[in-house]
């Protein structure tokens, strides 16, 4: 079905029926929210559309916002992909999500003091032990040590969908070092440069306003007698792919970025090598991921990390954000134990819904997905980036048996949901000049700080570009779509 | 009565290309403990480079050492003098039941409490072929499981240096049936956990005066959990439970979780390291 | 600021300037050379072999034919050459990134621009027919990544790090520069008779220091030897010469080193011993023995910049 328009940039905008579609209603027409934004897009010809288009695309690559593809001869530069026609999110929807996203992460943060100290929710009985003893990222080094004013999770990125329902389902939490705040801004920018006019009719919430609570957020977690903190972002490096959000978050925050070379340990001390000499540290907000922090005490080869890190953060001498150890809490097995994780430790019951999930550890859930895997989404619980999902209306007969091989070859290993259907939104494609249907999700960033607790408005939309994909992630293809959160 | 001892810990890593940046941290301090009381403790180096006596993800003594200058090679030198209370190994009282010993290690919270000494590592998890190797008898008491498992995996193994390193898996061992204290100790601990016994890998000093196996480096044995009673330990490489010739440094999984020396050096080329452990005892 | 940082930014500075005077010296000599007033400096083996001395890559073998295009080339886009202009723009970029939370957005955003024209430049067209075009362009974007550092940074350590950069490849690049042309002078005096002294290498000289309208306007004479050499090293008002430099890179330094009296052999100590020599130099006595005193300022220079890698980079 057609939307009801004689725009050219619509033409070939093809409304599946059994989608949610966020812009058009069931007959066709821009839903009132949409409406006047539907008008000025579709204003549009599409030269104009293309023109705007390459705009945008070029302030994103003059501005250096890229990622390296290691081709054949050298190295290539590309933008990630990138859609000007924005995603609206009325006040009464985000208050659910921001309320949703503030008490999930209260709860995991509750969740890992009570697995790195006294364990009273396994001891309980509400989550297993086998969650814990066979994860790899439940840290031992982390058993007893007290964080900074308590915070584990000091950023997190939860990861939401608008089913066909028209209900939010959470998708997953990443609390170890989730990334894509800086692609908010950035849309943000490129979406004002291009097309101005369009925020004359509509009252958004800033996002530039991440940085200063990020950085409210470290100084509230500074170490035990430190008056004014020095904080630092520590960056894997510059050949990282998310290097820009590293320099980006420091600058914006007024910080240092620094890589581990930068810093030395001296009596369980940091020091960063300063050209005026050593200069204490004491809040570290860390991109590398915990095996990588400390040769020393984790992965040895790494030569990221800084040795001797660990002594000074356990002697609380230096925090660390998000705290090593948070891992065990992304899991997506501890994921189907969120609405009892909330309920144990907060006695409330879960603003945001969880999607159903069977346990493939649990014989009888076990015996449901091989029967069902063909109307399954199944995952790996320690994969992250979107790799080794297999969704079940998408394989052949062949593929369904490969699935089910690699379940029955480690059981633990995998967890499935039902196919949910994304919502889906007009995303311009440029091979066909026009805007199609595309699925997207929205990842929200919350923090969590000593009394302070914040969501930033707006998120991240993420779009998955090919027709009927689900995995919206960057490094399976996905772009990306500002997100305006209206004021009431 | 008690016993003083005198431990040195001798090292010399060589390097065939000039060091640029290196960094060492050392578990080799003895912990104080009921038994043991560290006197003094003196660690030196060619380098002159400073020590920084810290605390390792574990909670133990660690020294630290960061050069701050080029070179080739380094000798570490350490020494230690603690005085050790001689002990009767089996001063305590177990369960008079054998039911209650089975209850307390079934319990959740206890499973919960000793998550980590229950966790199978890379070098304490017996492969399916070899969980029934040596399986507990549930008729007798925990304790004389752990004392019969002690005797079993000294029978199992021959003990021979040089044919095993930190590398080698579990089921090598097996096959083989030989190795070090470090295999012995890992053995010990991956059939006790099959049985669900809380177990910990200790590294150590043994004093040999008196003939038993271990070599010129430093001991592993174990301690496992005996309920009622607390960590027990025992020497699976000789066959006896742990008293005053043994001096405990630190405790982990296993031994990755705290061997004697970890390092990170940033050199080309290839690498020696010798290293040579005495422990000396005069009656006090 | 972090040392790892400040030599970057160091080396950004040196890099903008190296390139601009590269891509310069190109233009001018090679321009200049079509109309040059005898056969020698006429000669595209003559000016092909002067481009690469300045970049210190002498050719000692006088029978060697060179390949224009090839010569051009390497000096503008071949990646495999060190002292390339693609790969001195790809520095540009190189220390920028890593220092990129401390300078401004708008500095990051000119110097990507300026990094994806070079990149994008097509090779074919510049030997064939873009030297003019290319030359210009990196001239005018250096500028503007000049005019960009001054306008959008704020004038702290940062800035006095990247000036200091400038101002030592600009002290030692026109220095550079003098010795090419003082050699090319050398070169070609047999050819016309004329004396070293009054070659028309100077104007050039001057020209590819962009000088020659100020000279022209305080001399009012055509350019030789010493009016040459005075003005493009003593004169402290020539915004190019080795004094204007030295000033500059005094008031920086002492951003960074802000003791009063600075400890021997310092970075601070060592800039103010050369400035002051310089200060009380005179032409004749670098007349005397160019060979000499471009040797000397050199190493110099290259102890300044060796000092503060020791003194402020040491990570």
């Amino acid at each position: 079905m057609k939307p009801n328009t004689e725009h050219q940039i619509f033409s070939s905008y093809n409304k599946k029926d059994g989608f949610f579609d966020e812009v058009f209603n069931s007959n066709g027409d821009a839903k009132s929210i949409y409406k006047k934004l539907f008008d000025l897009y579709g204003y549009h010809s599409v030269a104009e559309y293309v023109q705007l288009n390459n705009k945008a695309k070029a302030s994103f690559f003059n501005q250096g916002i890229t990622f390296q593809v290691y081709g054949e001869k050298e190295a290539k530069e590309k933008i990630f992909p990138f859609d000007l026609f924005p995603r609206i999110i009325d006040a009464d929807e985000w208050n659910t999500i921001e309320a949703g996203s503030i008490q999930r992460s209260r709860a995991l943060n509750l969740f890992l003091w009570d697995v790195y100290h006294d364990k009273k929710i396994i001891k309980d009985k509400i989550v297993p032990l086998e969650l814990l003893s066979s994860s790899s990222n439940y840290l031992h080094q982390m058993i007893g040590v007290d964080p900074p004013k308590g915070i584990y999770n000091h950023v997190s990125g939860i990861d939401i969908i608008k089913h066909a329902d028209g209900n939010y389902y959470v998708l997953e939490d990443n609390i170890r070092c989730p990334s894509g705040v800086s692609y908010v801004i950035c849309n943000r920018t490129a979406l004002k440069r291009a097309l101005f006019g369009v925020f004359n009719h509509y009252q958004a919430h800033t996002v530039t306003n991440y940085a200063e609570n990020l950085m409210e957020i470290l100084e509230s977690v500074k170490p035990q007698g430190v008056d004014i903190p020095t904080c630092v972002v520590i960056t894997p490096g510059m050949y990282n792919s998310a290097y820009y959000e590293h320099s980006y978050l420091a600058k914006a925050m007024g910080v240092e970025l620094v890589e581990g070379r930068d810093l030395f340990v001296e009596n369980d001390f940091v020091y960063m090598k300063t050209i005026n000499g050593p200069k204490k540290v004491d809040v570290i907000y860390r991109r590398i991921d915990d095996l990588f922090i400390d040769p020393l005490e984790f992965n040895p080869d790494s030569t990221l990390g800084l040795p001797g890190l660990f002594s000074a953060y356990r002697k609380g001498n230096v925090c660390l954000a998000n705290a090593p150890g948070t891992g065990v809490a992304d899991d997506k097995a501890i994921y189907t134990y969120m609405p009892e994780i909330i309920k144990y430790y907060l006695d409330e019951e879960p603003i945001l819904s969880n999607v159903k999930t069977y346990h493939c550890s649990r014989q009888d859930e076990l015996k449901y997905v091989l029967e069902n895997v063909d109307k399954l989404v199944v995952k790996p619980v320690d994969e992250a980036g979107g790799y080794g999902i297999s969704i079940g209306n998408k394989l052949t007969k062949n593929e369904i048996e490969e699935v089910k091989k690699r379940i029955l070859k480690d059981p633990r290993k995998y967890v499935a949901q039902p196919i949910l259907s994304l919502s889906v939104h007009p995303t311009y494609i440029e091979d066909n000049n026009s805007f199609e249907q595309r699925h997207i999700d929205l990842r929200t960033f919350t923090l969590l700080g000593k009394d302070k607790e914040f969501v930033l408005k707006g998120g991240l939309t993420r779009v998955a570009l090919q027709e009927g994909n689900l995995i919206v992630n960057s490094s399976q293809g996905g772009g990306s779509k500002d997100t305006w959160v209206l004021k009431k | 009565m008690s016993l003083e001892y005198t431990v040195t810990y001798c090292t010399e890593n060589s390097y065939e290309n000039d060091v640029s940046e290196a960094f060492w941290q050392f578990c080799i301090i003895p912990e104080n403990n009921t038994t043991q009381d560290l006197i003094s403790w003196d660690f030196d180096n060619s380098l002159k480079a400073l020590n920084e006596v810290s605390i390792n993800g574990f909670g133990f003594q660690v020294v630290r050492i960061h050069p701050k200058q080029l070179f080739k090679k380094i000798t570490f030198k350490a020494s230690f003098k603690l005085v050790k209370k001689e002990i009767n190994p089996y001063d305590f009282i177990l369960n008079h039941e054998v039911s209650e010993d089975y209850a307390t290690i079934n319990n959740i919270v206890f499973i919960a409490d000793h998550e980590p000494f229950l966790r199978k590592t890379r070098f304490t998890k017996l492969a399916e072929k070899y969980k029934s190797l040596f399986l507990f008898d549930s008729t007798k008491l925990i304790f004389d499981n752990l004392l019969e498992l002690n005797s079993w995996v000294f029978e199992h193994l021959y003990f021979k240096v040089g044919v095993t390193d930190v590398h080698t898996s579990l089921d090598e061992v097996i096959e083989k049936r030989h190795g070090v204290c470090q295999d012995f100790a890992h053995l010990y601990c991956a059939i006790a956990r099959e049985n669900n016994i809380p177990v910990r890998y200790v590294s150590g000093y043994l004093h040999q005066g008196n003939g038993y196996f271990g070599d010129s480096q430093m001991h592993a044995w174990v301690e496992a959990f005996v309920p009622n009673v607390g960590w027990v330990g025992f020497d699976p490489t000789n066959n006896i439970l742990v008293e005053h010739n043994h001096l405990k440094v630190a405790h982990g999984k296993d031994y990755h979780d705290c061997p004697p020396i970890k390092g990170v050096v940033y050199s080309k080329g290839r690498n020696t390291t010798k290293y040579v452990v005495e422990v000396q005892a005069s009656q006090q | 600021m972090l040392a790892r940082v400040a030599n970057n930014l160091f080396w950004m500075g040196r890099y903008i300037e190296r390139s601009e005077h590269i891509a310069r010296f190109m233009n001018v000599n090679y321009f200049s050379s079509l109309d040059a007033p005898n056969t020698l400096s006429q000669s595209r083996q003559f000016v092909l072999k002067s481009m690469l001395f300045m970049v210190g890559r002498p050719v000692s073998n006088d029978e060697l034919i060179l390949n224009e295009e090839q010569v051009i080339y390497d000096l503008g886009l071949n990646s495999d050459k060190s002292y390339s202009i693609l790969n001195n723009i790809k520095a540009i970029r190189e220390n920028a990134n890593s220092a990129r939370d401390l300078i401004s957005t708008e500095l990051y955003e000119a110097i990507n621009k300026f990094y994806h024209f070079i990149l994008n430049y097509e090779s074919d067209v510049l030997v064939k027919r873009g030297l003019y075009d290319f030359t210009v362009n990196v001239t005018e974007s250096s500028s503007i990544l000049r005019n960009k550092i001054r306008g959008t940074l704020l004038h702290d350590q940062v800035y006095a790090i990247i000036m200091l950069g400038i101002n030592i490849e600009r002290a030692t690049q026109i220095i550079r520069i003098i010795n090419t042309k003082y050699n090319d002078a050398l070169n070609a005096q047999g050819s016309y008779g004329n004396k070293i002294a009054h070659s028309s290498e100077w104007s050039t000289l001057l020209k590819c220091a962009e000088a020659y309208d100020m000279m022209r306007r305080l001399y009012k004479k055509t350019p030789a030897s010493v009016t040459t050499l005075e003005f493009l090293v003593l004169n402290a008002d020539c915004p190019r010469s080795v004094m204007n430099s030295l000033n500059q890179i005094c008031s920086h330094v002492q951003v960074l080193d802000q003791s009063k009296y600075p400890v021997k052999n310092s970075t601070s100590f060592l800039v103010g011993k050369l400035r002051s020599k310089f200060s009380f130099m005179q032409v004749e006595e670098i007349e005397k023995d160019i060979k000499g005193f471009i040797d000397q300022i050199l190493d110099d220079l290259f102890k300044i910049s060796e000092r503060m890698e020791q003194e402020f980079f040491n990570y």
